[in-house]
């Protein structure tokens, strides 16, 4: 295998040329009405979007949200905003696993979850995606393996486009980062769309401001 | 006694100033009229003739002309088409403007042959000289402007065909449409218009099924538009469609000088 | 695998015949091509992020050694191992290898042209290792053991009632042929698969040389699934795919799903830079990236390295009445359409793909919708250029242009060859020879007329 690498880097370093590079493109959008721009797009994909006033209210939606869902078993990260709140207390209906806390095999709870709940690092106004990444407290089925996913996020994350998350991205990088941007799809057959394919059918954001 | 933007030969000095050609006092012009329109559509050649004549312009024919050279550039015979350009740049290189009526021909002489030339100064400048006073039919006419509309169709109904070369290569589509629209003609769009009507040159008889299947789409699309005529600035598309069609009583496909010649009057 | 001239023609000429395909691919072409027109007018000063992709490729290209050095030693510091391939042997033996030192017996596969192109499941399955493809199109002609038909669609020439029968056959249970529950039944299959795989194999789109990390697309999230769940995940990436800095992939994924569907974003934009860390709660246990050259390197420094440039987005495809007409699987690779008639050439032989280069009647549709303004045309014009230096071209036709040529170069020997054609009706005699109908020569030339009236 060393040969193979030092054959190719042989191969590739005879014929380099540098060229000038450009200088990086920076973001063209507006910072204005993001809410606004954010819902707009989540929408045009397919994705559910509710705005609160406050956490307070956020978990009055979610309230009326699970019970429209029926939902019975719910993984929820360990994470900010919703790390001091006790779900099981809130919602005792429902059976609640936390990332990291609760007992029990995370993945197959979260194999057999109704919903899984998440925040997110950053949420992108121009196609109306959301920032999750891996860590402690937070679990990478837990988004990705039950039927409805769940982003509970304040407005102070908005930011206008991928060029600015880009831009401003700090120096570390977690092993799994993923930009959601929206519920699962595919239109493989015929060319007919079908929403919710292996990833989550249902992709649900509650906005609030802080 | 003419005022001096009346006088006619003011009037092409002017002309072709505004199109940054030296003319030397002349109104003359090159008419190239391509290897397939000599031997098959000869009656374009002379469409294209008196409507230059038409619009003022004095036209000569080096008969010395063949092939600008495009089918063997096309087919990967470089060498042997570089010959033919550079017997092309020799026979043209003197006269003030080049007019075709052929985008692809046009396309080849100035936007190809300083790609023939690239490795050789000497013949690339000459190439690059050519360029700038060789024009297509439709191009030259709305730049010049003289064309005189005598006759004018009474609203009959058009389609017309924007070739790969004429949109894609050289950008002509407004050019053809206004001067059908100043022949009196209401010109109804066809779907994917632009969409490649199936000749390619060489294409047409190394991949016949394809090339085939693309200009019955072509001919449906324009017989779809309901309109009599179709009307075409290439020789090449003509004939692949005029070969094609099934029923030639359905449309007619005409080059634009054709239909152009049967308004000046 | 090959597309010579006949083979090609012959393909293309079943799938014209084939109405419910043509129709097939008719929509689905004419739906992205739409869906790219409506997704990029919404990008400020689309025109010049486009020509400022081109730049930031071709300086990545220029430099590839630099790069992948780079990207080698940032994936390395998050603890992926980084492999290289020369060939597809070599990178299958590594997955092999790989497998078997882990006991792997079921692998878990997202869309990978990549894969695909060096043959990897075939391979892995005389090795007695059974890999499931996970795209619902990937998965349908696994099972159909067909190639795919398009970049981005591999099974858009399958119909439903088509794909109910191959899922009946495979699961033994009958089902509707109805979409919406053929996709969910795809969904219960794979879903065991995923969760009981000892190891998950993706592409990638983009490798991120500033962080070490992979990029991988999708809009079903099996990508995301494939990278997760198994302990094990196996990046297969081109040499070419790597991209420097994090601004530069900010452009890229502008481009790229609006170019290929028309979304803004691909639904799941999936970033991998190492395996699972020690305060992460689930995730692969390893990484490995396995950097696959097969012939790229050997383009670099000529007239075809601007093919490298391409992001594999289907663009040019949509757009060629040729690959509209001829179906995918006319280009005897995963490769089709325009992108494909030049690489397969060059990353497979063009005595192979020798109709390749003569499948395009040079309509320049393609360079129009490149994201990256490949100039395919011109790479097109060199491979045939190529094919008559080296005589791939057969003598007959070689012959003929030459004579042609020579012909043409003087006026008087062509008008009359040409008007004794016409005269002796020869054309009747010569048509039999030729495939296509022998245009109709006129009584006189233009020469003739103009000579006698001056044009008049």
């Amino acid at each position: 295998m060393i040969n193979a690498r030092k054959e190719i880097l042989k191969q590739l370093s005879s014929k380099s040329r540098k060229t000038k590079r450009p200088s990086p493109w920076r973001s063209r959008h507006e910072s204005e009405n993001l809410q606004k721009r954010f819902s707009l797009a989540l929408e045009n994909v397919k994705g559910e979007i509710y705005l609160a006033s406050d956490l307070e209210e956020v978990l009055s939606i979610l309230g009326d949200v699970l019970l429209e869902l029926n939902a019975k078993k719910i993984v929820v990260s360990d994470e900010k905003p919703f790390r001091d709140i006790d779900f099981s207390a809130r919602f005792p209906e429902v059976e609640w696993h936390v990332v990291g806390k609760s007992n029990g095999n995370l993945r197959d709870f979260c194999n057999s979850a109704d919903v899984g709940i998440t925040s997110a690092d950053v949420a992108l106004a121009e196609t109306g995606s959301v920032v999750v990444s891996s860590g402690p407290g937070r679990s990478r089925a837990a988004s990705l393996l039950s039927p409805v996913h769940i982003v509970i996020l304040p407005n102070s994350k908005l930011l206008p486009d991928i060029f600015t998350w880009t831009a401003n991205r700090g120096d570390d990088i977690p092993s799994q980062v993923v930009i959601i941007s929206g519920p699962s799809k595919t239109a493989d057959i015929e060319q007919t769309l079908v929403v919710g394919v292996h990833g989550p059918k249902r992709f649900i954001v509650i906005l609030y401001s802080d | 006694m003419c005022s001096l933007y009346t006088c006619p030969l003011v009037v092409l000095q002017l002309q072709y100033a505004d199109m940054g050609l030296d003319n030397n006092n002349s109104n003359q012009v090159a008419l190239f009229v391509t290897c397939l329109v000599d031997q098959i559509y000869p009656e374009i050649g002379l469409a294209a003739t008196r409507v230059l004549k038409g619009a003022g312009f004095e036209v000569d024919f080096p008969e010395g002309q063949t092939c600008c050279g495009q089918p063997f550039y096309n087919s990967g015979f470089v060498k042997e088409a570089r010959r033919l350009a550079k017997r092309t740049i020799e026979i043209f290189r003197n006269y003030p403007a080049i007019v075709l009526p052929s985008g692809s021909c046009t396309t080849m002489i100035r936007k190809e042959y300083v790609h023939l030339f690239e490795k050789d100064s000497n013949w690339h400048q000459e190439a690059v000289a050519l360029a700038k006073k060789t024009f297509e039919l439709t191009e030259f006419l709305t730049k010049s402007g003289g064309l005189e509309i005598k006759n004018p169709a009474r609203n009959g109904l058009v389609t017309y065909h924007d070739s790969c070369h004429m949109s894609r290569s050289l950008g002509i589509k407004e050019q053809p449409r206004e001067l059908l629209k100043q022949a009196g003609f209401q010109i109804v769009e066809m779907q994917a218009v632009d969409r490649c009507c199936g000749f390619g040159g060489l294409f047409s008889m190394r991949m016949p099924e394809v090339s085939q299947a693309m200009t019955e789409e072509k001919l449906l699309r324009a017989k779809q538009t309901k309109a009599p005529i179709l009307v075409s600035s290439d020789p090449g598309c003509l004939l692949q469609m005029r070969s094609n069609q099934k029923d030639p009583s359905t449309v007619q496909i005409k080059h634009i000088a054709e239909v152009l010649d049967e308004v000046i009057g | 695998m090959s597309a010579t001239l006949r083979q090609f023609r012959r393909k293309a000429d079943k799938a014209i015949t084939d109405e419910r395909l043509q129709n097939a691919i008719e929509n689905a072409a004419e739906r992205f091509v739409e869906g790219r027109i409506t997704a990029l007018s919404s990008v400020p000063d689309v025109g010049e992020m486009r020509d400022h992709f081109k730049e930031i490729r071709d300086a990545t290209i220029s430099d590839l050694a630099t790069h992948l050095i780079t990207f080698e030693k940032n994936a390395q510091e998050a603890g992926a191992k980084v492999h290289w391939a020369r060939n597809g042997k070599e990178a299958v033996q590594i997955i092999a290898d790989l497998a078997k030192r882990h006991g792997v017996e079921l692998v878990v596969k997202s869309k990978s042209m990549a894969t695909e192109e060096i043959q990897l499941n075939s391979a892995l399955i005389q090795q007695g290792i059974t890999p499931v493809e996970t795209d619902l199109g990937e998965w349908i002609i696994q099972l159909a053991g067909e190639p795919p038909s398009h970049i981005i669609a591999p099974a858009i020439h399958k119909t439903k009632e088509q794909v109910a029968d191959l899922f009946q056959e495979h699961s033994g249970e009958e089902i509707p042929a109805d979409i919406s529950a053929l996709t969910a039944e795809a969904r219960r299959v794979l879903r065991e698969k995923f969760l009981s795989a000892g190891m998950g194999i993706s592409g990638a789109n983009i490798g991120v040389a500033e962080t070490g990390s992979a990029v991988i697309v999708t809009n079903e999230g099996n990508g995301r699934m494939v990278t997760s769940l198994p302990p094990i995940h196996v990046v297969v990436m081109g040499i070419e795919k790597v991209a420097p800095t994090w601004d530069e992939v900010a452009v890229w994924l502008s481009l790229l799903a609006r170019s290929a569907t028309g979304q803004p974003l691909s639904i799941y934009t999936n970033v991998i830079t190492g395996p699972a860390h020690p305060e992460d709660v689930d995730g692969p246990d390893e990484v490995h990236i396995i950097l696959l050259d097969n012939n790229r390197s050997r383009f670099l420094g000529t007239k075809y390295q601007e093919v490298l440039q391409c992001v594999r987005c289907g663009a040019c495809l949509n757009i060629c009445p040729v690959y509209r007409k001829a179906g995918g699987h006319a280009y005897g690779s995963p490769y089709s359409g325009p992108i494909g008639a030049v690489i397969n050439p060059l990353l497979f032989g063009l005595e192979k793909y020798n109709g390749l280069p003569q499948a395009s009647s040079l309509c320049g549709a393609c360079l129009e919708v490149c994201p990256a303004r490949i100039d395919l045309p011109r790479m097109l014009l060199a491979l045939r250029e190529d094919e008559v230096n080296r005589r791939i071209l057969p003598w007959r036709d070689r012959v003929m242009e030459r004579l042609a040529a020579s012909v043409l170069l003087h006026p008087w020997l062509f008008d009359c060859l040409v008007r004794l054609v016409g005269k002796m009706r020869l054309t009747k005699v010569i048509q039999p020879f030729i495939k296509v109908k022998m245009p109709p020569l006129a009584g006189r030339s233009y020469r003739q007329l103009w000579r006698r009236g001056g044009g008049e």
